[in-house]
């Protein structure tokens, strides 16, 4: 089967470059965009649409459907095709072998000198160029001149490089009817992953983003940007991933349309050293993260994160985050440390106070004479803001345990228990 | 009398029971065995967190993931930086004082397998509703983990898993010491005793001390 390209050349390609390539996308799967235009293969594209004909026609419908022009060719090379679209004759010709023994020579990689020379000749097109032998003009200009002669004889070995860097794959789906249940279109989605990370595999990429837009019938879009931590193409944990992700939050009204697009990454590395620990996987600890904030909410699942600031409580959940497994290099001693527990919420206590002495404490759970306490501390280092006026202490309770009591304007209470 | 060959001696049933895949905690002279189901219980400022914390510490260091329980949010993530845990290894559930939620959380974590210790915090929970966890959730958890890597921890202010647990540890305190003199006081250290409840052969008691000042 010969082979057919076709190039579109536009007045303004930078401008219309993602339209340009959007079209050619309708037509091919190996497309090279140009410095003025763009280059596609439209092999075998006869038996579905029809002559050369009628494909420029069909992509001439495209690009008035996009409120662009441009000048279309279809050519056996890539070459011919090129140099007929850019040479915008507004001449009719019969065939495009008749159009291209009329092309201009300078349109052709030839140099000035030797174009000036053709031009003294009186030779300025493709066919009077042909009446010249090509061995002389080789023996006369040079090896390299073959190049221009294969070029005009339309057997130029210049190649189709596509050179689109696409970073994702999309699909998407109308359905019959609205559906008001997600639940319901599982299936759709599971099928429709099914295709989408099956071109992701066959680009040798992998994917660690997924977005899903649902066209609503309130005529709204709803869209939801579904992340692993981790690059990965299994079907099955990207399935639950989106079950879980849209269960959470689902669509506020009937779903019209399903629009799903997958974002290429470099595929994860499978080996692990030799000495490294076990972890869960990585499908698994994201998949049981994401069914624990379904269950407890989103904010409550996560890595804690510390913060630089003395405040009472100087720490935060960071529900973005998961476990990474990493080393520590640095390698402390053993020692035992007192830990804290905070009390959630704070215990309210009523305490007895004498000459500035803490005496005894009463509270719902506990009640005893203060053993021992240290303080008054400030809970908090920003003065301008209401902590500053929290102070704390540290009480031994008799019969008790080791608490960290605080005294607000007026209320005492207990927010929490060394242990 | 040949049929008592059948029988084990008993130094010889000790040597079995020590499994290699252990956790060892030097400070407090205590081995752990991976796939088990551990209890520390005691009063409170009896040093169960301190303990645990001690755990994490030593897993999470060498790049193990972790994950806590938190039935009432009071995990302190500056106590556990302190105590040498990497927080970036370690999984914070919080379940806002939910007991079915902290035990379906547990359920999920070690569903997940491949966690070095998953600890089950239940101590500021009131114990009436302890009381009423049906046995079942314990011998559940002791079958998901057996024959995995983690650690199943568990912290009450009673003992309350009964014989699911393979070891079972109570924490009683005794009097905090105290550095400085009149109001100018620091705490200094907390002191306990540790009981082991489930060390048949040799009973173990031992006294641990819990410093605060470098805190």
């Amino acid at each position: 089967m010969s082979k057919l390209y076709a190039c579109i050349i536009s007045e303004d390609a930078k401008r219309d470059k993602a339209v340009l390539v959007s079209v050619a996308k309708q037509f091919s799967y190996s497309i090279e965009t140009l410095e003025d235009g763009v280059l596609f293969d439209v092999s075998g594209l006869e038996n579905l649409i029809g002559d050369p004909g009628q494909l420029i026609k069909n992509i001439l419908a495209q690009l008035k459907a996009n409120d662009i022009s441009g000048q279309i060719r279809i050519a056996d090379t890539p070459d011919t095709a090129i140099l007929l679209a850019r040479s915008d004759s507004s001449h009719l010709f019969n065939d495009t072998f008749e159009e291209f023994q009329n092309l201009p020579l300078q349109d052709f990689p030839i140099e000035k000198d030797t174009l000036d020379i053709f031009h003294d000749l009186g030779i300025r097109k493709v066919h009077e160029l042909r009446q010249i032998p090509a061995n002389e003009l080789i023996g006369r200009y040079g090896q390299q001149f073959k190049n221009v002669i294969d070029v005009i004889e339309q057997k130029g070995n210049r190649r189709l490089q596509p050179n689109l860097k696409e970073n994702s794959v999309g699909w998407s789906y109308d359905l019959d009817f609205p559906i008001d249940d997600f639940e319901q279109l599982i299936f759709v989605i599971n099928r429709g992953l099914d295709q989408l990370l099956y071109q992701v595999k066959n680009r040798g990429f992998s994917t660690e983003q997924l977005d899903i837009s649902f066209k609503l019938r309130t005529k709204t879009e709803r869209s939801y940007e579904i992340k692993a931590s981790f690059p990965t193409i299994e079907k099955k944990f990207w399935l639950k991933l989106v079950n879980l992700r849209i269960s959470l939050d689902p669509p506020e009204a009937e779903i019209v349309s399903i629009n799903m697009m997958s974002w290429f990454t470099r595929p994860r590395p499978d080996q692990r050293g030799l000495y490294a620990v076990s972890r869960p996987a990585s499908e698994d600890l994201q998949l049981t993260v994401n069914k624990l904030k379904n269950m407890v909410g989103e904010e409550n699942v996560g890595v804690p994160v510390l913060l630089d600031q003395r405040l009472p409580k100087a720490f935060n959940l960071d529900p973005e985050r998961f476990p990474q497994g990493r080393e520590k290099i640095e390698i402390r001693s053993e020692a035992s440390i007192v830990a804290f527990t905070y009390f959630n919420p704070p215990i309210p206590a009523e305490v007895f106070v004498r000459d500035k002495r803490l005496l005894s404490i009463k509270t719902p759970h506990f009640s005893g004479s203060v053993r021992q306490y240290s303080g008054v501390w400030k809970a908090s280092s920003k003065w301008w803001d209401k902590p500053w006026r929290i102070q704390e202490w540290d009480i031994e309770v008799e019969n008790g345990g080791v608490y960290r009591l605080c005294k607000g304007r007026r209320s005492w209470s207990v927010i929490g228990e060394y242990d | 009398m040949r049929h008592l060959n059948l029988v084990k001696p008993l130094s010889l049933l000790k040597e079995e029971f020590s499994h290699t895949d252990e956790i060892h905690l030097d400070s407090f002279g205590l081995s752990f065995t991976r796939g088990t189901l551990i209890e520390i219980g005691g009063a409170p400022s009896s040093g169960k967190t301190s303990l645990l914390l001690s755990i994490l510490s030593k897993l999470t260091s060498v790049g193990e993931i972790c994950a806590l329980v938190d039935s009432t949010g009071g995990f302190d993530p500056c106590s556990a930086f302190l105590a040498g845990v990497e927080l970036e290894n370690l999984l914070w559930v919080r379940c806002g004082g939910d007991i079915e939620k902290a035990f379906m959380a547990a359920d999920y974590l070690v569903q997940a397998k491949g966690f070095g210790a998953v600890w089950l915090n239940l101590s500021c929970l009131p114990k009436h509703q302890l009381r009423f966890v049906p046995r079942n959730h314990w011998y559940r958890y002791r079958t998901r983990v057996k024959e995995t890597p983690t650690l199943f921890l568990v912290t009450t202010e009673e003992p309350i898993v009964g014989s699911a647990s393979q070891q079972s540890f109570l924490f009683s305190r005794k009097p905090a010491e105290w550095f400085g003199t009149g109001r100018f006081k620091l705490l200094k250290e907390l002191r306990s005793r540790l009981i082991s409840r489930k060390q048949f052969y040799e009973p173990m008691a031992a006294e641990i001390k819990f410093d605060y000042t470098n805190v």
